[in-house]
């Protein structure tokens, strides 16, 4: 992809793939699916989900699956809340970039 | 490499971070290999390129906590002054998510007269700064001269154990001796009567003072060392009384 990634549109997509699922969702098909959207590599989700994790915008939870404990990530009340800020800021942002591509007035 | 190779050397590699975010992250990349599944192993390897990269990523995200706090901040005051343009969008789900942190970049940028809302911030870091200046310029202080104290308490109360340790064992040391003198002596009595006689009977008096003496001694240890360990328990308890009743 031409564009870079920058660390808050990064946070919003973990965001946003986690909160898809209520009850929750483990590390791996959290990369499946940040991956469809965006060109990430493996190594920089984990960092990412850790810091959402501190910054109480995620919890962790740990559940019986196949005989081993599978670690599980949720959007909490913060998280969400985030995640809505960012989708306001996102459709601000792409419309204002939106309309100067279209040749429109600028946002 | 394999999987065992990668986590062995993952954990090697991380063994300057905090345990906590070691086993976290330990945790993450080993239910990672498991949901990607055996046959995927070689390909997630492949994917995560190599333990030093992971380790890198991992510890890089670590050191930049500090300075996150600064990226917030200018990420809501980003947010504020595109609010300024647009005050109709968002801006009650902006506050409240941000809480007061962006509410007072806001202020800010208005003239910056909201000098009551600052303050709770500046003066609780003023006082982890003052706290931490007065950790690093008393710590040469402070710290060898409690270890002078506790070093003198520990070397006062070995004494007085060896103290009376040392009188116990003076007299066991006489009541062997007591019983040597009358072997000694016992010997002696044949070649020469009286100097066996004697011997034998400073032995005797000898065994008998070391033998009682002994006694005496770890009777009077019995009585003393639990005086003297409530005597040390009450020294060391008094400040804390003498605080809690102030």
């Amino acid at each position: 992809m031409v564009f870079n990634t920058g660390a808050a549109l990064l946070d919003a997509i973990v965001l946003a793939v986690v909160s898809r699922d209520k009850e929750g969702t483990y590390g791996y098909k959290i990369t499946q699916d940040v991956r469809k959207a965006i060109e990430v590599s493996e190594s920089t989700l984990y960092p990412v989900l850790r810091r959402l994790q501190k910054d109480d915008c995620l919890e962790v939870y740990d559940r019986q699956f196949d005989g081993r404990n599978r670690r599980y990530y949720k959007v909490t009340e913060k998280g969400t809340a985030q995640l809505e800020l960012y989708e306001t800021e996102w459709k601000n942002y792409s419309s204002r970039i939106n309309g100067l591509f279209e040749g429109g007035e600028s946002a | 490499m394999n999987r065992i190779e990668f986590m062995t050397e993952l954990a090697a590699l991380l063994q300057d971070v905090p345990e906590e975010e070691r086993r976290d992250a330990m945790q993450f990349y080993n239910d990672y290999f498991d949901d990607a599944g055996e046959d995927k192993e070689g390909e997630v390897i492949a994917e995560l390129e190599s333990p030093g990269k992971v380790a890198e990523r991992i510890k890089a995200d670590l050191l930049g906590q500090q300075t996150e706090k600064e990226y917030t901040e200018t990420g809501c005051r980003d947010r504020s002054s595109e609010e300024k343009n647009m005050p109709v969008k968002g801006s009650g789900a902006y506050q409240k998510d941000t809480g007061d942190y962006g509410y007072r970049e806001y202020q800010y940028g208005d003239g910056g007269q909201d000098k009551d809302e600052q303050k709770p911030w500046s003066s609780n870091i003023l006082k982890v700064i003052l706290i931490i200046a007065i950790i690093l310029v008393g710590a040469p202080v402070i710290i060898p001269c409690a270890f002078a104290i506790i070093a003198v308490a520990v070397a006062g109360i070995t004494a007085l154990f060896a103290f009376f340790f040392a009188i116990v064992l003076c007299f066991i040391v006489v009541a062997i001796v007591g019983a040597v003198l009358v072997g000694a002596g016992l010997l002696t009595l044949i070649p020469e009567i009286a100097v066996g006689l004697a011997l034998i009977g400073t032995g005797l008096i000898l065994g008998v003072i070391g033998t009682v003496g002994t006694v005496a001694g770890v009777k009077l240890c019995i009585v003393v060392l639990p005086g003297i360990c409530r005597g040390i328990i009450w020294m060391c308890r008094r400040p804390f009384q003498r605080k809690a009743v102030v």
